[in-house]
């Protein structure tokens, strides 16, 4: 009985984690390139929700289509935020952008508000066949297959192109030291787009991978999750790819068995818990590297 | 200077999106003042989660006025809406209610919820503005003075009388009890059906609570999908409800819930589509076309006029009610002072209105009877059973 329920919790945590760590890469990809907590990128997911929605809606397209509609929607969209809000400020006081990126995340909240004609929540149509397996004590469906397995997929593939291709070495050194990277003729602005860009993207298609799991949308979606997903970042070690994806996964898992434990009336200060546990303990995060410094 | 220049524009499109938030306060109607109006105050929603209360009981209000009105109003002065949307922010109430008392108002009809009618009401009883809500059915509401009053059929009652038709009829013996924590209607309902559930031999196997504006319900369904029950009891409100109900289809559970009405609305069924179906919700109100008679079908018919042949749920007809209540009271005392007519309002007693008979008891409360439980069918609610309350 006990273990029945402990499996299926597991799943239920790794499908709410899967959501979480495609939103977290996000904060750590940027992050690790300038330093910015960009607190507007859980409104991008949110558009990109938005965007899936009305493809699917209006459109009628198949999700494939509505995720590459929202990931392409979200890419110009971030890029915007970064070339409006965040570069102008880039040599200014740390503390400048990131209210930078408070105000932008609340303009995009009310803006999509004010669109939509009302805060409250929208239904996200079934566009998938949406079976459930039952493989021992556990039952799944295809959309949390579709999560867990697209996360993966973009973790393994945004992994590679840091690591192996020209693009990712200009990244990496970008965030090794942004004066001498761009004295070394790397266009560190390419690379400051390029990191929003592909962070947008994943958000975009969570955004449209949350609305086909929960089946409902709404313009203050982002921030929640945003914040547990930038919880998520730092759990992991901020910067690092695996790590993001790590922390994702255990947040959540950490949130559900939270909930079957009792502690739901505390849902929401389960990953805050962990963040400070983190920040006291190991502050580099589980997978982050020892800072090293210099003299 | 460039760099200003972005600063600049960004913080231009900050003010705009602030000032665009902020514009969800009351009102002016352009007509205002003058002593040949009598204004009553709306309080609610409409816009925000529970918009749909709000937006409906103010047509119910709109309807009633423009009967008045057309008969010659009260005490020979038209009958005025001065309308109050707090976009179902229970921060923003306060100030709402306020800006209505300063605007001159005889009475409020208000809030739709329990928790904000509660807030408005410290407002309203020392301000001396009558607030009569259209929708609040949980406990304490009147206990705060003799100005606040409300029509609607309580769930102290109600949910006992459901209860008894879960465990007589249906032949529930055993529930899982679903609250929404930090809501004080659920909270409050989930009071009021323990006891209940209890008298009419029926066990809570599984009680969990949810959290408002949560979406993901999979750990609190898992947890049920361990036990065997007939039923889910679930006191909170729509959007949450159906989304626990497409999480337990999701995981193979198929009982259907019964619940109060908090989950009457049309987004329960749109956004909890076939996993909602034959999902109970009770109301002191509900088109029953067979059996309608006399005002109430008179109000269905005029709804149904005015909103493309759509049928009118508790909402507007409890709105409407409510601002008869107000004019007869004010009628009978030959006053619109809220210190004069509230002592009119609250000797009401077997009143006419289009939910049924209405008498406020001595503690101020309104006896009603029948309850109305409805279920969902296709993209409808359907009345199931109609049950008297016997008190």
């Amino acid at each position: 009985m006990f273990w029945q329920q402990f499996w299926q919790q597991l799943v239920n945590g790794v499908t709410l984690g899967s959501t979480y760590a495609l939103i977290a890469l996000g904060y750590t990809m940027v992050y690790g390139i300038i330093q910015l907590i960009n607190f507007a990128h859980g409104e991008v997911y949110m558009i990109g929700a938005f965007t899936g929605l009305i493809m699917v809606t209006v459109y009628k397209v198949n999700f494939m289509v509505a995720i590459l509609a929202a990931m392409l929607v979200c890419i110009p969209l971030a890029i915007l935020i970064e070339r409006v809000a965040y570069r102008p400020l880039r040599r200014s006081t740390r503390l400048a952008p990131l209210i930078s990126a408070l105000g932008v995340s609340i303009f995009l909240q009310t803006l999509i508000t004010l669109i939509k004609g009302g805060p409250n929540p929208l239904a996200f149509p079934q566009v998938i066949q949406d079976t459930v397996y039952v493989l021992g004590p556990v039952r799944f469906s295809t959309v949390q297959v579709l999560i867990l397995v697209m996360a993966s997929l973009l973790m393994v593939f945004l992994q590679f192109t840091v690591k192996y291709t020209r693009i990712g070495k200009a990244m990496r050194a970008t965030s090794e030291d942004y004066e001498t990277a761009s004295l070394m003729g790397i266009n560190v602005n390419r690379v400051v787009s390029f990191t929003f860009a592909v962070g947008a993207a994943l958000a975009g298609a969570g955004g449209v991978l949350v609305g086909m799991y929960f089946n409902s949308i709404h313009p203050f979606m982002g921030v929640s999750v945003g914040l547990k997903s930038f919880c998520a970042a730092v759990v992991g070690g901020i910067g690092s790819i695996p790590g993001a994806m790590l922390g994702g996964i255990f947040l959540g898992i950490a949130e559900v068995m939270g909930v079957a434990a009792g502690f739901d009336t505390y849902k929401e200060a389960i990953a805050f818990g962990f963040l400070i546990l983190v920040l006291l303990f190991k502050p580099t995060g589980l997978l982050g590297l020892p800072i090293q410094r210099k003299v | 200077m460039k760099k200003n220049r972005y600063l600049l524009v960004l913080v231009a499109l900050l003010a705009l999106a602030l000032m665009a938030a902020g514009c969800g306060g009351a009102k002016e109607t352009p007509k205002a003042a003058g002593g040949d109006t009598i204004k009553i105050g709306f309080l609610g929603g409409l816009t925000g989660g529970h918009a749909h209360y709000g937006i409906e009981t103010l047509k119910g209000m709109q309807m009633a006025v423009d009967d008045i009105n057309s008969a010659g109003g009260v005490n020979g002065k038209k009958l005025e809406i001065v309308q109050g949307d707090h976009g179902s922010n229970s921060s923003e109430a306060a100030n709402v209610t306020q800006k209505l008392i300063t605007q001159k108002v005889s009475a409020i009809v208000g809030d739709p919820t329990t928790g904000i009618t509660k807030s408005a009401a410290q407002i309203c009883q020392p301000a001396k503005v009558v607030l009569l809500s259209a929708g609040a059915v949980g406990p304490g509401v009147v206990e705060i003075g003799d100005y606040i009053y409300r029509d609607t059929l309580l769930d102290a009652v109600a949910a006992p009388a459901v209860t008894r038709y879960l465990a007589e009829d249906l032949k529930w013996k055993k529930v899982a009890l679903v609250t929404t924590t930090g809501l004080s209607y659920s909270e409050g309902l989930t009071s009021i059906f323990k006891p209940a559930l209890a008298k009419y031999g029926m066990e809570i196997v599984a009680e969990q609570s949810i959290m408002e504006k949560d979406t993901n319900f999979s750990a609190q369904v898992t947890a049920l999908s361990q036990k065997q029950f007939d039923g889910v009891v679930f006191t909170g409100y729509y959007t949450e409800g159906a989304l626990f109900m497409k999480e337990m289809r999701k995981q193979g559970l198929n009982q259907v819930m019964a619940g109060g009405d908090g989950l009457l609305g049309k987004e329960l069924y749109e956004l909890g589509e076939n996993a909602v179906q034959g999902s109970m919700v009770y109301a002191g109100f509900a088109v029953d076309t067979q059996n309608a008679t006399g005002k109430t079908k008179e109000f269905i018919e005029k709804y149904k006029a005015k909103n493309n042949n759509a049928l009118p749920d508790m909402f507007p007809a409890q709105g409407y009610d409510a601002v008869m209540l107000l004019a007869d009271a004010m009628k009978a005392a030959n006053s619109s002072d809220p210190t004069v007519f509230k002592d009119k309002l609250a000797q009401t007693k077997d009143w006419q209105g289009v939910t049924g008979t209405i008498t406020f008891d001595e503690k101020r409360e309104p006896i009603k009877s029948p309850v109305y439980l409805q279920e969902v069918k296709g993209q409808a609610f359907a009345v199931k059973a109609v049950i008297p309350i016997t008190q």
